[in-house]
């Protein structure tokens, strides 16, 4: 098992494309890191130069401390999931899981007994005889994983793994991966575009964007001290609010002022404000934090505000309410048991503890 | 609904008669060579008197000045290397045009598919002389060599636009997995191409076996003529007989037919091109 470390890693396709931009990263040992950004911000390009598939055209790559960039992809220990897990079609699975190790002049006995294993762990003994299009989405998947296991590298690389299977073998999956990691203790560096794949199973994230890194934390760290808009708005699901306003000097210390409210910033914000009073700054606060009045445990005049409900979202479990402040629509998660309707003003309570606030120009966060 | 049904009748109507245009000239053709010459001077469809028989067969196999069964061992000589030699460069040739990058490939791969067009009367002439050049005129490498030559740009081009098809994920497992280019050619992308290879390989054979135009400007030597020229030797100059002509047409006929009942599994997935399903 092994670290990663990426320093100032450039990748500049042929057509010109910039796909990465001086990238940094370290993952640690034993580290479950998951790359998370939208298609197309450079989080795959990142594994396959890990991997050694494309080449890099700047920085270095290390693994376990060496140098690996030119180092040919079957010598860098480590060991590759597929989205659409690349099986070898004429292979059967018990072939598909042995051939890395035939490869490497394993002997025999000790093949089986690692693909038993293997196989054992993720409960595919009794398929070992079929070839992959006589498996399911999910048995592919397994097999997939199963061809990395085997080979014991130093580091896993995940492709977006989970993306083809459906729903609920994906919330499966999910837990059965973040059980064989820590089975494992192995460094995995997992990339989605799906951020509660990224939440759920990450000791690390780091958030990409057009090639460049945005953030890099632990999942709490990532939704609650978010360093920009841009992973504010990606991380949480509806995404978090942002409403242009400024910051104003008045009663008993500092506002927010918007085109619809006025909300007071709690005293432990101020001094972080302070360079901003009578500037525009994005204020943002996430669905999650904003209450019916109804149900509200600390409702004030200072940060209750009135809006009209525009749409009624019922989930459940929570109900989403879509309502319009002046000229700003706000999306809330409040109780299910809210009594609000289409058309029907309605009071809401923020918690300004969970308050972000950006600036206007750089976009990176303030608070 | 009833427009439906209308439709369809049409449709098989027409596929009929589109498949007994093409299967007509056959089956008179067939008709022919198993009857004997009298029952067919008043055409091969008239029924009145039906005996079949064999003896076509018999004598266009055995014919004195031109045995066919000499002609299937010439032919044999020439087709199979001429199909494997083409297929080994090609699919190697394919392969490099569809996974690799080098300077000049689009140029290259253009000029390969412009040698598609070429009609084989065109280079009739200059082919001759090169043989003659290398003394390999009435010689069956000559012939070989020109056929695969011929062979190998469409084969190229078809096994290319195959290999597209495979998912270069597969490969790259491999890379992973401990494989180099050599052993990811042959224990991957060789075993997931054989339909396409199949495919060529048939296709390739029947074109090699059924040339009629190459043999006749290179091949000369009576003992060394092959299947499909000695056909027209069996005609006599005074007297036709038309019942063995039609006997050694259909069993030259019959070896490519065989090839494609063999390979018809692979030949089938080769055309749709490769898939997991």
């Amino acid at each position: 098992m092994a670290q990663v470390v990426l320093e100032h890693v450039d990748k500049i396709y042929p057509n010109g494309v910039h796909a990465v931009k001086d990238a940094n990263l370290t993952v640690e040992d034993k580290e479950f890191t998951v790359l998370l950004g939208p298609s197309g911000c450079g989080k795959t390009t990142t594994l396959r130069m890990i991997a050694g598939l494309e080449e890099i055209t700047k920085g270095t790559i290390k693994i376990d401390g060496k140098v690996v960039n030119d180092v040919e992809p079957k010598d860098r220990d480590i060991a590759m999931v597929f989205q659409n897990y690349a099986l070898y079609p004429h292979m059967t699975v018990y072939q598909n899981m042995a051939f890395g190790l035939k490869l490497r002049k394993f002997p025999k006995d000790e093949i089986d007994k690692r693909v038993r294993e293997a196989a054992r762990i993720l409960g595919i003994e009794e398929l070992l005889d079929r070839k992959p299009k006589q498996l399911s989405g999910g048995q592919r998947q397994r097999v997939a994983v199963g061809r990395a296991i085997v080979r014991n590298p130093k580091v896993f690389l995940f492709d977006e793994p989970l993306s083809n299977l459906d729903a609920k073998l994906r919330v499966q999956m999910r837990s059965e991966l973040k059980k064989l990691h820590h089975r494992l203790e192995a460094t995995i560096i997992y990339v989605t575009h799906d951020q509660i794949e990224a939440m759920t199973m990450a000791d690390k994230i780091v958030i990409m964007r057009d090639g460049v890194i945005q953030q890099i934390g632990g999942p709490h760290e990532i939704y609650n001290k978010p360093a920009n808009i841009f992973v504010a708005g990606f991380i949480g699901s509806p995404a978090m609010n942002f409403v242009n306003s400024t910051v104003i000097r008045g009663d008993g210390g500092l506002w927010i002022k918007a085109s619809g409210f006025q909300v007071k910033v709690p005293k432990e914000y101020e001094d972080a404000l302070a360079d901003y009073i009578d500037k525009e700054i994005i204020f943002g606060i996430r669905p999650e934090n904003i209450y019916d009045k109804f149900f509200a445990r600390d409702a004030q005049p200072y940060n209750t505000i009135t809006g009209r409900v525009d749409v009624v979202e019922p989930l459940g479990s929570e109900t989403l309410l879509h309502v319009t402040v002046g000229e700003d629509e706000i999306v809330a998660k409040v109780d299910p048991k809210t009594k609000a309707e289409v058309d029907q003003p309605i009071d809401l309570v923020f918690d300004m503890t969970a308050m972000h606030a950006f600036d206007k120009e750089t976009q990176k966060a303030i608070l | 609904m009833k427009k439906r049904k209308i439709l369809k009748i049409i449709r098989i109507t027409v596929m009929w008669l589109v498949a007994l245009v093409w299967i007509l000239p056959f089956l008179g053709v067939f008709m022919t060579a198993i009857r004997p010459m009298d029952e067919i001077l008043d055409g091969w469809w008239n029924f009145k008197v039906f005996n079949p028989t064999l003896e076509n067969f018999s004598k266009a196999w055995t014919h004195p000045t031109a045995s066919l069964a000499k002609g299937t061992v010439n032919s044999l000589i020439v087709a199979i290397p001429a199909t494997v030699i083409p297929l080994l460069i090609a699919t190697m040739a394919g392969y490099g045009f569809s996974r690799y990058d080098f300077p000049s490939k689009k140029l290259t791969f253009v000029l390969i598919i412009l040698t598609l067009a070429l009609p084989q009367q065109m280079i009739a002439v200059p082919v001759f002389q090169l043989l003659n050049a290398f003394g390999l005129v009435d010689r069956y490498l000559g012939l070989i060599l020109i056929h695969s030559a011929w062979g190998i740009p469409w084969i190229t081009f078809f096994m290319r636009n195959f290999f597209s098809t495979i998912p270069r994920n597969i490969e790259e497992a491999a890379r992973i997995d401990g494989a180099s280019d050599f052993l990811v050619f042959f224990r991957i992308i060789f075993p997931l191409a054989l339909p396409g290879i199949a495919s060529a390989a048939a296709l390739q054979f029947t074109w090699v076996w059924s040339d009629f135009f190459l043999a006749l400007i290179t091949i000369y030597s009576p003992e060394k003529l092959l299947a499909t020229q000695r056909i027209p030797l069996m005609r006599g100059v005074y007297h036709v007989d038309w019942g063995l002509l039609a006997a050694g047409a259909i069993m030259v006929m019959i070896v490519p037919l065989l090839v494609y009942a063999v390979l018809q599994k692979q030949y089938v997935k080769g055309m749709v091109g490769w898939s997991l399903k």
